[in-house]
C-alpha cells in the first residue's frame, strides 16, 4: 500500500510541524476557516435538540453496515449492475488506479473532470491520470485552487483552507485567462465559474467519489454545495465513481439520516445544496447523462481495519469536525500531518494507509483532550484508537532508542512504588535547584520543553510525602 | 483469486458466515423506527409555511400563485425584476408548453451560459426546504445546473414533511438515473470560509409555489 509516488514523509513530522508553526499566514488562514466551522456547527446543533439521538442512530446504522459488510457489498453490486453500472473491485490503491486508468485509456479520454473525493486522493488518482497523459481538471473550487498551486488538500472539507484570499488571488492571476478583475472572493469565484464551465462541457470522462453507496438501489450519492458534482457526472460520456467499501448504507432513508449528521458536523448547514443519487448510466430516452457508469469499490486497508482494533474507524463519514476542533490541527494545519487525511481521523487512518513505521509520530501528536470524540457525529472513540496505535508502536519496537530507554526506565520506577517515592524524594530538591521564583526556565536535557515555556517549580515535598504527613497529623 | 473474492473472503473470515438476509433487513428497518426522536421539528405546522421558511433562510426566493395558468405572469415578473431577457430555457413537458406564454420566449435546450431556466420539481421537502428533481426523458439534469437563474415550479400538493417521506416515495417507484435534492442556490465557502453564491450551479434559486 506504500505508493511510491506519494512520498508524503520526506521531512520528519516534527520538522513539518515546526515549519507550519513558524508560518504566521498559515495560522491566520486556519483560524479563519476552523473558527467559522466551529461556530456554525455549534449553532446548527443548538437548532437541532434531537442531535444526540440522531448521532446514536447514525452510529448504530454504521455499526449495522459494518457488521454485515459482505451482505451489503453484494447487495449493492447486484443492484448497481441491474441498473447498468459496471462494478469493479480494487484490493488496494494500485489496483484502483489501474482500473480507472484502464477505463480512461480504453475510452481514449483526453480530458477528465473530477469532483472532489478524498478516496481519489487516497488512491493517488491525480498522479495516475497525469502519468497516463490525461488532462485532469479539478472542479471543486478548493481543489481547483490547490491544483493551480500544485498542492495536496490540507482539510477534507476545505482542501484549500491553508490559503488566504490574497494567495488565491495570486494563483488566479496566472492560472485564469483573462485573470479575475478583482481580488474579492465573489469576483474570484465568478472567474473560476467561467474557466471551469468550458471544461465541464468538453470532458470525456467525469470522476466522482461517493458519500454513500445505497445497497438496496445500487445508487451512489454525492453531496456538494457548488453543483460541480452534477456538472462533472452529467455531460461526459463516462462517469466513474471511486468509493471505499465502508460507504455502504442499507437504503436511501438510512443515507438521509446520516446526511443530517454529516452536513451539520461538516459545515454547520442543515443540507448540502445538492444531494444527488446516481443509479446507473443514462436510461433509454433520458434527456442527458453518461452512456457508461463505472463504480470502483476500494478496500485499501479497510478489511484489515475490520479485522483488528480499528474497526470503529470504519464508521467515519468524513465530516472533518474532529480536525476543526483539534488543538493540534488548529496550530499546524493539514499538510504537516503528511498523509492524505489530516487531523485526528487522519492520525488513525494514515498508519493504516502508509504504515505505522512511517507515521508513528501522528498518534503521538495528540493531547488526548477528547474534543474529537465529543464532536464526532458517529461516536468514534478517536483518542482510544490513537492510544491503540501508540501501544502497537511500542510493541513493534518502532519508538527510537532514547524514547524506549526513557520510558523503560520510568516504567521500572512506576512499577515499584517504594523506589518511585525514593526517586522523587531525591529528584525534587534537585529539580528545585533550577527554579527561579515559581518557575524553571532552563533545565538540562529538557530544552524541548523549556525553550518554549517554563515549567512550574515543584513543591519541596512530593504529594505522597505531604499526604502522609497530613494523615499522621490528623491522628 | 479476484480482488472481489479476496475482499469478500477477508470480510467473511472476520465476520463469519452472516445472518439470513431477512434478519438483516429487519435490523436495518428497526434502526429507522420512531423517526421523530432523531430528526428536527418542522419550522412551522403547515407544510407550505415550513417549506417557505427553510427555503428563504437559504436564499431561495418564493412567489406564491393560485394556479398553473398564472405561471407565465409569475415568470415574467421574475425575469423583469432581475433585468433578464424574455428568452429562457424551459423543461420540455406538455403541461408547460400548453401555457399561454404571451410575450415570453421559452425554448427547450439549455445553453452553456443560459441566463434563466424554468423546470418542475417532483416534490418539495418541508423539513429542509429542498426541491426534488428526477432525471428522465423530459427532464434534462443540466437544466437545473447550467443557468444562472433557476426557477422551479412546485405544487403545494407535492410537499412532503420529512426526508424519510421522500425516501419512502422514491422506494415505491422506478429509481431514476439521478434523484436530486436541491436545497438553496449554489454556493461555496472555499475561500477563507466566506460564503459566495453561484459557484458552479445557479446563483439564484426561485420557487413558484402553486396552491391549486
Amino acid at each position: 500500500m506504500n505508493a511510491p509516488f506519494k512520498a508524503p514523509f520526506k521531512a520528519p513530522f516534527k520538522a513539518r510541524a515546526a515549519a507550519a508553526l513558524a508560518d504566521p499566514v498559515l495560522k491566520t488562514a486556519i483560524d479563519r476557516t476552523t473558527g467559522n466551522a466551529e461556530r456554525k456547527r455549534a449553532a446548527a446543533l443548538a437548532a437541532f435538540p434531537e442531535f444526540e439521538a440522531a448521532r446514536a442512530r447514525g452510529q448504530a446504522i454504521k455499526d449495522h453496515v459494518i457488521a454485515h459488510l459482505g451482505h451489503y457489498l453484494e447487495m449493492f453490486e447486484r443492484n448497481a449492475t441491474a441498473r447498468g453500472a459496471q462494478v469493479h473491485w480494487a484490493g488496494d490503491d494500485a489496483e484502483a488506479r489501474a482500473i480507472v486508468t484502464r477505463i480512461c485509456l480504453a475510452a481514449d479520454a483526453r480530458l477528465v473532470t473530477r469532483a472532489k473525493s478524498m478516496l481519489g486522493e487516497e488512491i493517488g488518482l491525480p498522479h495516475a491520470l497525469a502519468d497516463a497523459g490525461i488532462e485532469r481538471v479539478e472542479t471543486d473550487l478548493a481543489e481547483h485552487i490547490i491544483q493551480l498551486a500544485g498542492e495536496a488538500p490540507s482539510h477534507i472539507i476545505w482542501p484549500a483552507m491553508h490559503r488566504t484570499r490574497e494567495q488565491v488571488a495570486e494563483l488566479f492571476k496566472t492560472g485564469h485567462q483573462p485573470p479575475p478583475a478583482a481580488e474579492d472572493p465573489a469576483t474570484m469565484v465568478q472567474s473560476a465559474r467561467r474557466v471551469l464551465r468550458e471544461k465541464f462541457l468538453s470532458a470525456d470522462i467525469g470522476i466522482s467519489g461517493a458519500n454513500f453507496l445505497v445497497a438496496d438501489t445500487g445508487a451512489t450519492c454525492t453531496v456538494t454545495n457548488e453543483g460541480n458534482a452534477e456538472l462533472t457526472t452529467t455531460p461526459p460520456r463516462i462517469h466513474i465513481v471511486t468509493a471505499g467499501i465502508e460507504k455502504l448504507v442499507p437504503s436511501t432513508a438510512h443515507a438521509l439520516a446520516l446526511l443530517r449528521l454529516l452536513v451539520r458536523s461538516a459545515t454547520g448547514g442543515e443540507m448540502t445544496q445538492y444531494t444527488t443519487f446516481h443509479a446507473g448510466p443514462k436510461r433509454p430516452g433520458d434527456a442527458d447523462g453518461p452512456e457508461e457508469m463505472h463504480i470502483v469499490l476500494v478496500d485499501n486497508g479497510r478489511t484489515k481495519m475490520l479485522a483488528d482494533e480499528f474497526r470503529e474507524m470504519l464508521r467515519c463519514i468524513r465530516c472533518g469536525a474532529c480536525m476543526n476542533h483539534c488543538v493540534v490541527y488548529r496550530q499546524i494545519g493539514g499538510h504537516a500531518y503528511g498523509g492524505t487525511y489530516p487531523g485526528p481521523m487522519g492520525s488513525v487512518l494514515t498508519p493504516v494507509l502508509d504504515g505505522l513505521a512511517a507515521s508513528r509520530d501522528l498518534p503521538n501528536a495528540c493531547t488526548m483532550n477528547g474534543r474529537c470524540a465529543e464532536v464526532c457525529p458517529v461516536g468514534i472513540p478517536i483518542p482510544t484508537l490513537l492510544r491503540a496505535w501508540r501501544r502497537r508502536s511500542w510493541r513493534e519496537g518502532l519508538e527510537p532508542g532514547p524514547v524506549r530507554a526513557g520510558i523503560g526506565l520510568w516504567a521500572q520506577l512506576a512499577r515499584r512504588p517504594r523506589l518511585y517515592r525514593l526517586a522523587t524524594r531525591i529528584g525534587l530538591p534537585a529539580l528545585r535547584l533550577f527554579g527561579k521564583g515559581g518557575w524553571i526556565s532552563r533545565l538540562p536535557l529538557a530544552g524541548g520543553w523549556t525553550d518554549h515555556r517554563d515549567l512550574p517549580r515543584p513543591a519541596a515535598r512530593s504529594f505522597m510525602d505531604q499526604y502522609r504527613a497530613q494523615q499522621k497529623a490528623r491522628k | 483469486m479476484t480482488a472481489r473474492d479476496r475482499i469478500l473472503s477477508a470480510i467473511r473470515a472476520t465476520l463469519g458466515p452472516g445472518k439470513p438476509p431477512e434478519r438483516i433487513a429487519a435490523e436495518a428497518a428497526a434502526l429507522l423506527e420512531d423517526p421523530d426522536a432523531a430528526r428536527p421539528r418542522l419550522a412551522a405546522p403547515e407544510l407550505p409555511e415550513a417549506f417557505a421558511l427553510k427555503a428563504a433562510a437559504l436564499g431561495t426566493t418564493i412567489d406564491c400563485i393560485a394556479t398553473l395558468a398564472e405561471v407565465p405572469r409569475a415568470m415574467a415578473r421574475y425575469l423583469d425584476a432581475h433585468g433578464l431577457p424574455p428568452r429562457f430555457a424551459m423543461q420540455p413537458v406538455p403541461e408547460l408548453a400548453a401555457l399561454d406564454w404571451q410575450g415570453l420566449a421559452p425554448h427547450p435546450a439549455v445553453a452553456a451560459d443560459e441566463p434563466a431556466a424554468l423546470g418542475l420539481a417532483l416534490y418539495g421537502i418541508a423539513e429542509s426546504g429542498s426541491l426534488v428533481i428526477h432525471s428522465g426523458p423530459q427532464n434534462p439534469i443540466l437544466l437545473s445546473f447550467l443557468p444562472l437563474h433557476h426557477v422551479v415550479l412546485l405544487r403545494e400538493a407535492t410537499l412532503l414533511p420529512y426526508l424519510e417521506d421522500y425516501a419512502a416515495r422514491l422506494a415505491a417507484q422506478a429509481i431514476p438515473r439521478n434523484a436530486i435534492l436541491i436545497t438553496g442556490p449554489s454556493g461555496t465557502t472555499d475561500i477563507e470560509g466566506s460564503y459566495v453564491r453561484g459557484a458552479h450551479g445557479p446563483g439564484f434559486l426561485h420557487v413558484i409555489l402553486i396552491a391549486g
